[in-house]
């Protein structure tokens, strides 16, 4: 049996050829995820490491709250000298290590990539962590350096003029040296150095510092040193040991990149479901056709266990070679997502390909597991020909009672997948992971329950697809409807892979387009401002300069802006705003559900306004004292005094004075600044004349009015779509493959019927037109059930979120849109079977037997 | 007398070099319009390859036909589908009935592929004709084989072609079957004035013809009238 299987797989070179490349794909999605995150884990480990060389001791401001990255709180340049004076200490600097960014002559940011840009100061030795490969470090206010791969990049050299956008404004730098960190690579993002008093004022951090870098004298243990330093500081500063922070700041990298990874294991899931489908096709219509030779095995004494094992085998293998080339393909994929993601401006650390163990055995597991699970139904099916089929053209039986059992079994599947769906959505699970785990359980139930119950479906959304082309086309259209609906299990499996991709990406598309809504209706109802600042990245801080400026331009009655902190309640996050009390009114406008807006105009700095959704949740009334742990480690109790629902989720948890944000969280600069027109100004002509102001000034702040608030919220979300579709990309591909498949070996067993049809003048063209109609109803019926799965889950994922203030929309044109492009795969799909179809010889299809 | 079909000098090679085989060896032959001509031969003679060349589904390696004053052999592809379409009807020993059309689709199927109305009436004669009018929204499956084959000739007959070719029409029929699938046949000849040309290796069948045309090692050794079926089989025995 062994024989026959492998000579089966020499055979059907086609299948075995789709099914090993399905196999292939899904396998280098999930092999290349590992490869892409464990590389830069470890790239990221390299660079701290690197970062924290000769350095023993590191001081460095709390991150109480500040989960969500961004800068920390600096902090006063004085306690430089309360560490040089603890004994064991040999050598003390401080240093500056912020945000910036680079920006051209006309104040726009020089590269449209999301990776940070640093400015940092010159350290002396042995704290200096960058390696200069061309002339030196700066000396003078007037100079700076810059990391080779940037220059190289912006193509700048040393003599060259740098712009540096800082919190304090933009100023032009001549750059006399290029550094690297180590031997790594870029790692993603780009660094300017300047003296430390430049970096200072440039960051508008005068006075102050980052962080501490400490060498301990001969003899003393960073581990004492550490202990003593810590007693002499306040708790807003963390001591740690050198190694300690490389490791806690690595970590904290890997802490966001794991979620990262699940999001592309996620996508390398869906690719292999698909693939799954697709084997399972394939493995079914090859025992079909091979129902005789089944039968004469089985003639000729095969067990049903041979017959079976014959079948798996095959599996085991093509699984086996699938996976094994998968892995190596994994290592490609890995720098193919890299490259997507350098796209899409995020630019990944990367020194040196790391392949763990673990990724092989995962990839190699799950590749031939799929592969078999996916075979085995046909397999089992194959061993229930009889040896009568051996004599006659024998289908293979299916009987009624099995499936009324089945279609019972689907939608049993599919109740259970929506049901687990729901607990997961509306259960009061506080776990979020096993949510997740609940949520995603339940859709790919809910897939499988769909797809075992659509072969009931196709005939129905078969005429529903093929109508308008037999209107339009007659005969073949009439034809590739009724060729569709033939063996609507085989359809259905076909149309099922397609069904998923597009049920994700509906998903998406739906989910994506209900944020943009919500948010824009968000900005309708409570910006009152007639125009905002913010920074071109959309999220960092501006330059409370910018604010200023603003004001000061004709036509501008209110300024108003809005800060963000975070702090700790509890031990748990929260995120905190801060709004100028006495013209907060002129600009925002909330939805109150305890309070009013003179609440706010009149919030003291001991009070607080929050989200009641939050409230809610964690039992506080108006009235209630909470104490806050903010970012300087100071525990500061606020009284509630009102609360508003939050729909965009603009404040936070908790909003504040701005005076109070500034004192008790260290936070200075605005991520938002209102600007309100004087009645009768001409709006265009301010917002220009701000623009011009701001934007020489400060660089990196967008002047934007209301509209274009809105689409700059929209191209945001969009570019997270665009970044998803392309990760399901492979899964669409995949399936596609399916209809390719699945088209050539239908039209192998249809071969007497299209000569026929040839030798009765059927032309050529026909034909070909006969295959398309076919592969485009298939790629529609899994288009639509796709898009109503699609639009169905996040109709219900959204739903606890509408108590933030989520609006569903259904973006019905790129819903239509999707419809269409999914016919248009379905036309590319049949290129090739089509091209067979049309270049059978007449005679020979007709030769009987 | 008004020839439909002409073939002049028909070679036909299969292969190459040693293992070459000319299935026909110069077969010069001709057809006349509205009669019923039968093809017969043993196993290997040639006579399918010719019915296949004269109906544009194979190319000769030499020699030309021409049916209704079309060379054939200078056509390509297209024109070849079209002049199946058109002029040419088709019955073949596997009844090669599309699956998933009606009796009644089946049947207007060349038409349909044209994208030509149907003639109602001649459509309602034809299905009248074959006796199909209680199984019309039938498909192939819920017709017996006899049934399936009568469905097959009057497709072939719904374009009103200038010729019908019949390959082996009864081979796969009882003979009940048989007899009426030929007995249509023979109606369409003597009642619409239908060429046919049908290959058989049936003696019976051939009875029904007009005319009886023997092929052996790729040439014509008898053309003759066709008498009985007894006949038909001494000649067989004489000639083969």
């Amino acid at each position: 049996m062994t024989k026959v299987a492998i000579r089966g797989i020499a055979q059907r070179k086609l299948r075995a050829f789709v099914t090993v490349l399905a196999i292939l794909l899904g396998v280098a999605f999930i092999a290349g995820s590992y490869v892409l995150t464990d590389t830069i884990n470890r790239s990221f480990d390299d660079l701290f490491d690197e970062a924290y060389q000769g350095t023993d001791v590191a001081i460095s401001s709390s991150t109480t709250g500040q989960s969500d990255g961004g800068d920390l709180p600096p902090f006063s340049e004085r306690y430089v000298n309360v560490v040089r004076r603890v004994p064991g200490v040999n050598k003390a600097a401080g240093g500056i290590f912020s945000l910036g960014r680079f920006v051209d002559a006309q104040g726009e940011p020089l590269s449209n990539s999301f990776a940070p840009e640093f400015v940092s100061s010159v350290a002396p030795e042995p704290f200096e962590t960058l390696t200069y490969t061309e002339g030196r470090p700066p000396r003078t206010a007037q100079e700076a350096s810059i990391d080779e791969s940037t220059a190289d990049r912006e193509d700048l050299g040393i003599g060259d003029t740098l712009r540096i956008a800082g919190q304090a404004g933009v100023k032009p730098y001549r750059i006399v040296g290029l550094q690297r960190l180590g031997n790594t690579s870029s790692g993603g993002s780009s660094t300017a150095q300047l003296t430390l008093p430049e970096a200072q004022a440039i960051t508008d951090k005068r006075g102050e510092l980052d962080g501490i870098s400490v060498q301990a004298a001969p003899g003393v243990s960073p581990r004492v040193l550490r202990q003593r330093i810590d007693r002499v500081l306040p708790p807003r500063l963390v001591v740690e040991t050198g190694t300690e922070a490389a490791a806690r700041q690595a970590q904290d990298i890997k802490d966001d990149l794991s979620f990262f990874r699940v999001v592309l294991l996620v996508f390398g899931g869906v690719a292999l479901l698909v693939g799954s489908f697709l084997i399972f096709n394939i493995f079914s219509i090859t025992v079909a056709q091979r129902i005789r030779e089944f039968g004469m095995l089985r003639t000729l004494g095969a067990s049903r266990r041979q017959i079976l094992g014959g079948t798996v085998l095959e599996a085991l293998a093509l699984g086996l070679l699938g996976a094994g080339l998968g892995v190596p393909a994994g290592i490609g994929f890995a720098s193919a997502l890299n490259a997507i993601f350098k796209s899409f401006g995020i630019d990944l650390p990367n020194t040196g390909t790391v392949i763990e163990s673990r990724t092989i055995i995962v990839a190699l597991v799950v590749g031939i597991f799929v592969t078999l699970a996916s075979a085995l139904v046909p397999a089992v099916r194959a061993t229930r020909v009889s040896p009568m089929a051996a004599l006659r053209e024998a289908e293979l039986p299916e009987s009624r009672t099995r499936g009324r059992i089945f279609t019972a079994f689907a939608v049993l599947l599919f109740a259970i997948g929506i049901g687990m769906t729901c607990l997961g959505l509306f259960g009061g699970t506080d776990d979020a992971n096993a949510a997740a785990g609940l949520v995603g359980g339940g859709a790919v139930a809910t897939l499988f329950g769909v797809s075992m119950f659509s072969p009931r479906l196709v005939r129905p959304l078969a005429s529903v697809c093929g109508w308008p082309l037999e209107k339009l086309r007659g005969l073949t259209g009439r034809l590739a409807r009724e060729n569709t609906v033939r063996k609507p299990g085989r359809t259905a499996v076909t149309a099922g892979a397609l069904m998923i991709g597009l049920a994700v990406v509906v998903f998406v598309t739906t989910f994506a387009a209900g944020i943009s809504a919500s948010v824009g209706n968000a900005i309708d109802r409570n910006f009152q401002g007639d125009l905002v600042l913010q920074n071109t990245d959309g999220f960092s801080t501006i330059s409370p300069g910018a604010g200023r400026e603003a004001a000061r331009t004709p036509g501008v009655q209110t300024v108003s802006s809005l800060s963000f902190a975070g702090g700790e309640v509890g031990a748990k996050d929260v995120r905190v705003s801060a709004v100028d009390p006495r013209s907060v009114a002129d600009v925002l406008s909330l939805d109150w559900e305890q309070g009013s807006p003179e609440t706010l105009s009149s919030l003291r700095n001991d009070q607080t306004v929050i989200d009641d959704a939050w409230a809610k949740n964690n039992d506080i009334d108006v009235g209630d004292r909470i104490p806050v742990r903010t970012p300087l480690e100071r525990l500061v109790p606020y009284t509630v005094v009102g609360t508003v629902k939050d729909n965009a989720d603009l404040l936070g948890n908790l909003v504040v004075t701005e005076e109070q944000l500034r004192r008790e969280f260290g936070v200075r600069s605005p991520s938002l600044t209102f600007v309100k027109l004087e009645p009768g100004a001409n709006a265009d002509a301010v917002q220009d004349r701000i623009k011009e102001a701001v934007k020489q000034r400060y660089g990196t702040v967008d002047t934007l009015n209301q509209q274009e608030l809105k689409d700059n919220q929209e191209e945001q979300i969009n570019q997270l779509v665009a970044f998803f579709y392309v990760l399901l990309a492979l899964a669409i591909v995949i399936s596609l493959l399916g209809i390719v498949t699945t088209l050539a070996l239908s039209i192998h067993e249809r071969t007497r019927e299209l000569g026929l049809l040839r030798a009765v003048g059927m032309s050529r063209r026909q034909v070909r037109t006969l295959v398309r109609y076919e592969s485009v109803i298939t790629a529609l019926i899994g288009a639509i059930l796709g898009t109503v799965l699609g639009v169905i889950f996040a109709a219900l994922v959204s739903r606890p979120l509408a108590d933030e203030g989520f609006e569903l929309a259904y973006p019905v044109g790129t819903l239509i849109v999707l419809l269409l492009l999914a016919a248009l795969a379905g036309v590319l799909a049949a290129i090739w079977p089509a091209r067979r179809a049309a270049k059978l010889d007449v005679l020979e299809a007709l030769a009987y037997e | 007398m008004d020839q439909i079909v002409t073939a002049h000098d028909l070679r036909r090679r299969f292969g190459e070099g040693d293992a070459a085989v000319d299935a026909l060896d110069g077969v010069t032959v001709s057809f006349e319009r509205g009669r019923f001509s039968a093809i017969m031969g043993p196993s290997g003679s040639g006579k399918s390859t010719l019915m296949h060349i004269l109906a544009g589904l194979d190319r000769p390696t030499s020699g030309t036909v021409e049916l209704d004053g079309v060379d054939i052999t200078a056509l390509d592809d297209g024109d070849l589908t079209k002049l199946r379409r058109d002029k040419l009807g088709f019955i073949f020993q596997f009844f090669n009935l599309i699956p998933v059309l009606t009796a009644e689709e089946n049947i207007v199927l060349p038409l349909s592929i044209a994208g030509r109305k149907p003639d109602e009436e001649w459509v309602e004669q034809l299905i009248e004709t074959v006796g199909l009018g209680d199984r019309r929204t039938h498909r192939p499956s819920e017709l017996s084989g006899g049934q399936q084959q009568r469905v097959a000739v009057a497709r072939a007959l719904v374009s009103r072609p200038a010729v019908v070719f019949a390959d082996e029409p009864t081979g796969n029929l009882d003979s009940t079957s048989s007899g009426e699938v030929l007995h249509l046949l023979r109606r369409s000849v003597d009642e619409f004035g239908q060429s046919v040309v049908m290959v058989t290796h049936d003696p019976e069948a051939a009875s029904y013809a007009d005319r009886l045309l023997i092929l052996r090692d790729g040439q014509v050794v008898h053309d003759c009238s066709a008498g009985s079926a007894e006949e038909v089989i001494e000649l067989m025995k004489s000639v083969a």
